[in-house]
């Protein structure tokens, strides 16, 4: 009982914790950056990553497994992973991009896991007999954090593509912004990379605008490039590891399961990504373009294939309540 | 004259030297970086001699001259292994055309024709997640009729015809796949590994001009090039010097990684058609104290499939148990197995379950499945009586279901009426009277009788069936070593290779450096170091004016 009412409360401090921040972050972007404002907004993802990670450490010994059994489970471990991804930067204090996306995507993931569209998926539950192994820990944990760190990147990319489109369409106004901006979560955090640039922009030189968006966009390529080797590098682990751990328990190292494909669909995604990288004719947009394909691969693997429940890996599979 | 140098001033303001916003320039659209390239040819000739400017501006627009200069400066700018590929593809291309080998080399080592084939088989697995994949001919004719087919073309006739029924052996798929491994062999020859050895090849440079047209370019006032090398050192770094000039690598095997990520996919590649072409696998439910022999299960699975000594191997059953939460759920199942070889002479004994299987010979033996068997009952105090369980249709869910009937009174009557007995797991046996009533619950071992219609029953115990996966696959241990180095590879493809040049000018170092994957945390990285390097307060040095 107490575990399930400490938990209760790290969710709720965490969620509102990343809602506090995401405000912040937008104060600072509509007001004068104020560094009081952004430090306290740091402050604020860093508690909300100890408040995740307690949450998660409170399953794990509430439930007495790793706490990656279920969709719920694995979306707050995703959170986790994206806060991570957050704060591994700050730590050798790189400026980047990056906090755009992954305080928005923590936020998001971790608002769609304590929703009620899962309310009855929150109870922890037994591990069935093929989970109960100790690669359980290992491939669901790097796939997630896989996931998390290719999300990001290829939200990155996404955003380049879009701060590039809006180049190629000339001047583009400012209504258009928050038209994107409803369509989906997505463009949200892209409207607000294109808002920073256009803080940036803003008090400078024409001579410099574009000098400044190029400088903008190189560093999105860039950083995009190197998030995603890094979640290529956790993926090719995550499924080399399912592979073995199906050689012990399914009696093949592959089976062609839904997910299974769908991972390695995702890899080969990724992979196309990276060999486009390794040439230097081929324009950053178009490694971008795959990289945003990636984006929605990514979630056909996590999510989609779960809804259909079809396959081996059934055990994340979720009913949507009526 | 004049019109280039207004066309150069912009960009010498820039901090950054002129690769960067050629390269920026670039994303943008053609045109753009068109002009720029076309600028730099002009510096290039600029350094020539100046006469020959104007007659090459006039011919740019539409000139096919330029192009290659830039790739020049492309090469040099970039790796210089790329350089020495380019040429090395050109040589492939015009000057052996006859080699018909060497020319399919060529081709296969195509990126853009690799990215294809990536993009075919990404296609084709998604496609094979979509049709639902081994049903028989008559579900494809109902799901895919021709009057009005998915997508307006797409008839069972382009699913049965191009196999897509079972997608993962079909040949477009199996072609698809050994197109993108032979491309990988070609890109592993003809890429790769002269890669290397230019990677190799370390070299100083002795031009501070060039140093200055690094992706990455400082100049160091009053410092020494030998500070500079200590703390570079410090930092990880290979550092050679030669006189005033020095070069720094580090992370040299992030370079070499790639080729070593290809070879370990070809290992898997070569392990997985191994193991489609020679294992065996077999599947059976043996009920608890019964045995049979591997070989009689094991089926061969493709053309070389040989089979062992280990096949003569008979496997009884000891026992099937299943372990229960405290809600009643299964939480594993064991199976106590015996091996004896042919003399009847026990080889090996160990209780399996699903994530712990059997090695033994080559042959796996896994937990996959169970039912029940039988069960075992005292009528009025006779027997025991073994019932035989049948397994029963269940409308949705996994849940398993197996039910018995033992006859009460007169066996010969049409219409023979009895107590059921079902059963969800071997925890508890649920009885049904006569009519159909619920009369109890019993569990196995309890030996507590239950009385129904007058007939005392007790269920001595409930006979397991242990359902197990047998398998040899040769394959495996070569798939294992290449999932091995593919995860080393993959990792160490992270590192970025990080190259550096300084050379002593006068009392002031020039430094210049470039990386291959870190190019965002390279600058501060770099002016990181750079800071460490001490300031010479007094210099002695004669070239001082």
């Amino acid at each position: 009982m107490i575990f399930s009412t400490l938990e209760h409360i790290l969710t709720h401090i965490s969620f509102s914790i990343v809602s506090i921040v995401i405000t912040i972050y937008l104060m600072t972007l509509l007001v004068h950056k104020t560094i009081r404002l952004h430090d306290s907004s740091e402050k604020g993802m860093i508690a909300t990553f100890f408040c995740i990670t307690g949450l998660l450490v409170t399953r794990w010994i509430y439930s007495e497994h790793f706490p990656l059994s279920d969709l719920y489970e694995s979306l707050i471990f995703l959170s986790w992973g994206f806060s991570i991804i957050h704060m591994v930067p700050k730590i050798w204090n790189h400026k980047n991009n990056l906090s755009a996306i992954t305080a928005p995507s923590t936020i998001f993931t971790q608002g769609f896991a304590t929703s009620g569209l899962l309310t009855e998926m929150h109870q922890s539950t037994i591990l069935v007999p093929a989970l109960q192994s100790q690669w359980l820990m290992m491939h669901v944990s790097m796939m997630i954090l896989s996931y998390a760190a290719l999300l990001c990147g290829s939200l990155l990319s996404v955003s380049l593509l879009v701060i590039t489109f809006r180049k190629s369409l000339g001047v583009f106004g400012k209504n258009n912004h928050s038209l994107i901006g409803l369509f989906s979560f997505d463009f949200d955090e892209i409207q607000y990379v294109n808002k920073r640039s256009n803080a940036l922009l803003n008090n400078s030189l024409v001579s410099f605008r574009n000098y400044h968006r190029y400088q903008l966009i190189q560093q999105l390529d860039r950083w995009s490039y190197r998030v995603i080797s890094l979640g290529f590098i956790f993926l090719t682990v995550g499924i080399l590891s399912g592979a073995v751990w199906a050689n012990e328990a399914w009696g093949s190292y592959w089976n062609w399961d839904p997910k299974e494909t769908w991972a390695f669909i995702t890899w080969t995604i990724f992979a196309i990504y990276l060999h486009i990288r390794t040439n230097q004719n081929f324009q950053s947009t178009n490694s971008a373009i795959v990289a945003s394909m990636g984006f929605l691969i990514i979630w056909v693997c996590y999510f989609g294939v779960n809804l259909l429940g079809i396959g081996l890996h059934s055990y994340g599979s979720f009913t949507l309540a009526s | 004259m004049s019109h280039v140098q207004s066309q150069i001033l912009p960009l010498n303001l820039k901090p950054y030297p002129l690769i960067h916003n050629s390269r920026i320039l670039g994303v943008y659209s053609n045109n753009k970086a068109r002009t720029f390239s076309f600028n730099l040819t002009c510096k290039l000739n600029t350094v020539k001699g100046g006469k020959t400017i104007k007659e090459k501006s006039g011919s740019v627009p539409g000139n096919d001259g330029a192009p290659p200069i830039v790739e020049m400066e492309e090469g040099s700018r970039g790796n210089d292994g790329k350089k020495v590929e380019k040429l090395k593809n050109s040589g492939v291309g015009f000057g052996l055309l006859k080699k018909f080998p060497r020319k399919v080399l060529g081709i296969l080592s195509n990126l853009p024709l690799a990215i294809a084939e990536m993009f075919a088989v990404a296609a084709l697995m998604a496609l094979g997640t979509f049709i639902d994949q081994g049903e028989a001919p008559d579900y494809y004719f109902q799901k895919f009729p021709e009057d009005h087919p998915p997508l307006g073309f797409f008839t069972w006739r382009w699913v049965l015809t191009l196999g897509f029924d079972h997608m993962f052996s079909s040949p477009v798929f199996l072609g698809t796949l050994a197109l993108l491994g032979a491309s990988l062999v070609a890109c592993t020859y003809t890429t790769q590994i002269p890669l290397v050895k230019v990677a190799r090849r370390w070299s100083f440079l002795q031009s501070a001009d060039i140093i200055r047209k690094q992706e990455y370019a400082d100049t160091l006032p009053r410092a020494s090039v030998k500070d500079l090398g200590v703390i570079l050192m410090g930092a990880g770094y290979e550092v050679f010097s030669k006189g005033p000039a020095l070069y720094a690598f580090k992370g040299l095997a992030g370079r070499f990684a790639p080729i070593g990520v290809h070879l370990s996919l070809l290992l898997v590649m070569s392990g997985g058609t191994l193991s489609a072409v020679g294992s065996f696998r077999g599947a059976v439910t043996v009920p608890q104290g019964l045995s049979f022999v591997a070989g009689d299960v094991l089926a061969p699975f493709g053309f070389l499939s040989t089979p062992s000594d280990a096949f003569s191997t008979e496997i009884r059953v000891n026992r099937f148990t299943m372990d229960y939460y405290d809600s009643g759920e299964v939480a594993q199942y064991h199976t106590d197995l015996s091996l004896f070889d042919l003399n009847g002479k026990e080889v090996m004994r160990k209780t399996i379950s699903v994530n712990d299987p059997l090695r033994y010979g080559g042959i796996t033996i896994y937990q996959t499945d169970w039912s029940i068997s039988a069960l075992q009952v005292l009528k009025d105090g006779e027997g025991p009586f073994n019932l035989a369980m049948a397994p029963l249709q269940m409308n949705g869910g996994d849940k398993k279901l197996f039910g018995t009937f033992l006859p009460v009174g007169d066996d010969n009557s049409p219409n023979v009426k009895g107590i059921s007995m079902l059963a969800r797991d071997l925890q508890s046996i649920i009885l049904y009277d006569k009519e159909g009533k619920f009369a109890g619950v019993r569990r196995p071992n309890s030996k507590l009788p239950i009385e129904i219609d007058g007939t005392k029953i007790v269920i001595e115990d409930a006979i397991g069936s242990s359902g197990l996966d047998l398998k040899t696959d040769p394959g495996v241990p070569i798939v294992y070593a290449g999932f091995g180095a593919l995860m080393l590879t993959t990792c160490i493809s992270y590192l970025s290779h990080t190259q550096l040049w300084a050379l002593q000018d006068g009392t002031s170092v020039v430094v210049g450096g470039k990386t291959n994957r870190a190019k965002g945390e390279f600058p501060g990285t770099i002016n990181r170091l750079l800071d460490q390097v001490p300031e010479l307060v007094e210099s002695s040095s004669p070239k001082e004016t």
